[in-house]
């Protein structure tokens, strides 16, 4: 989990508020399996490709792209997603996402160096959001964005 | 004063002092009933991600926040509410290596402060000398399926969760990062309740059989109901060794963890009003813990919320990439 911002937050914060915020951290917010252990920190990925096929499955979706390469060489690339039950509820259908749209994403390689990746960051090649949050049913609606 | 009148305003007070006595009396809410009289629990009951298992050590004996501590904890997650709006949006920053936040489940903020509500400071009680002899040898000092936090040499190295198989009795009710459904269905002389992950369903008879024989052993046990006043009582026993219990069903640092066959849960099911619902179990397992423990869990109905399948094991790529990282971090 990324944890953008958090540092200059932490040190605005009065005691009692760092408090609360070791409260809410203090939930544990590892996903189903180990991130450190299925990918390399030390290789990340800047992915531009277009959308070959898209895997519903639990326990995470993938994204299935073909990256061309500047030689003009195709290379296909799987993309980790969340898993299709969150996914849905958060509003993203088979419509979302269309056969041969372009995506850029960043993350990074699988450890087995196979052209598998996180995707940390989904976006549409003209910057617009791939997965749209705030739409959590468990989110309050005055916290929805 | 006559008598008549004596004795006329003597009632008058009688009635001034019992009516706001009356009125602070605890009203009992009395849940319906299904066609063959059981108390109704039956819908659809998400677990909520925002309370944590543990008590944070300064809160004491506190069961609940200060209006105070609450507004911040309200606070603070509108602010983690609107970062993981932003946090994916712009693709010169550097990306974390950890679950991205569109995947996850925050829950909505409550006042409890731990779900572990017995012992009273919150807290796990210590495990006996038995069972810590027993986690520190297991499998020549790695630890327990799980709890190895080296390269995984083999499918054993990582807990039933990770291989997809299950999250325990316990583990499949505690809330985690995502897909946390819960449904309860009845018939006459049955309840089931089904969890969304990993795909769990506990068809439990009410009808006073036994147990089933106990060299039976099972990850989720062996479960018995009745009804105790408008509560459903239900009595597990029959456990395998081989599961751990965790806020995350895997035995992480911190959780529970692994228990022993001895392991019996008895959970509390009370629906309270008409949309919640409180679910309690307490974990008696004297052979790994110094004394038994409760947690509490409130539970929400929302009928609108669709559980669905977590069939995971098929789609499970992450173990094969586990392995074979792994692999390939020793030819290096």
């Amino acid at each position: 989990m990324r944890l953008k911002g958090d540092d200059r937050m932490l040190r605005k914060m009065p005691a009692a508020l760092v408090l609360t915020a070791a409260l809410a951290m203090s939930v544990p917010l590892w996903a189903h399996h180990a991130f450190q252990a299925e990918f390399d920190d030390k290789k990340p990925v800047h992915l531009v490709g277009k959308v070959t096929k898209m895997e519903w499955i639990n326990p995470h979706a993938w994204i299935h792209i073909d990256v061309t390469e500047s030689d003009g060489k195709v290379t296909s690339w799987m993309v980790e997603c969340g898993s299709p039950n969150i996914m849905l509820r958060r509003g993203f259908t088979k419509e979302s996402l269309e056969f041969g749209s372009e995506i850029v994403v960043e993350g990074y390689r699988a450890k087995n160096g196979s052209n598998r990746a996180n995707g940390s960051s989904v976006t549409f090649k003209d910057g617009r959001r791939l997965f749209v949050g705030g739409s959590n049913p468990d989110i309050p609606a005055e916290f929805r964005q | 004063m006559t008598r008549r009148c004596y004795a006329v305003c003597v009632i008058a007070i009688i009635i001034t002092l019992a009516v706001p006595v009356l009125a602070q009396a605890p009203k009992t809410w009395v849940p319906p009933k299904t066609p063959w009289g059981d108390p109704d629990l039956q819908g659809i009951w998400p677990g909520n991600m925002g309370v944590p298992m543990q008590r944070p050590q300064n809160l004491g004996e506190r069961t609940a926040l200060t209006d105070e501590e609450f507004a911040q904890r309200v606070a603070q997650a509108k602010r983690q509410a609107e970062a993981d709006g932003q946090s994916f949006a712009a693709s010169d920053t550097r990306v974390g290596i950890g679950p991205p936040s569109y995947w996850t489940e925050r829950g909505k903020p409550t006042r409890q402060t731990s779900l572990i509500i017995d012992p009273p400071d919150g807290r796990l009680p210590p495990l006996t000398p038995e069972a810590e002899k027993y986690r520190n040898e297991a499998r020549g000092g790695k630890g327990l399926p799980g709890e190895w936090r080296g390269e995984a040499d083999s499918y054993d190295d990582l807990n039933i969760y990770y291989r997809c198989i299950t999250r325990g009795l316990l583990g499949s009710i505690i809330p985690v990062v995502y897909n946390n459904g819960n449904q309860i269905l009845q018939a006459p002389g049955y309840v089931v309740f089904r969890n969304e992950m990993i795909h769990e369903s506990r068809v439990i008879p009410l009808d006073g059989r036994g147990h089933v024989d106990s060299k039976i052993k099972m990850f989720m046990g062996d479960s018995r109901g009745h009804w105790e006043g408008n509560t459903l009582v239900v009595e597990t026993t029959n456990f395998t060794d081989k599961d751990a219990i965790g806020s995350n069903g895997a035995g992480y640092p911190g959780d529970p963890g692994y228990h022993s066959e001895q392991l019996k849960i008895v959970e509390r099911f009370t629906r309270v009003s008409e949309n919640k619902l409180e679910y309690r179990a307490t974990v008696i397992d004297e052979k790994t813990w110094t004394r038994p423990w409760t947690i509490l869990i409130e539970l929400e109905r929302n009928d609108n919320y669709q559980v669905l399948e977590y069939a995971c094991h098929e789609g499970n790529y992450a173990m094969e990439d586990i392995l074979s990282g792994a692999r390939a971090a020793e030819q290096k």
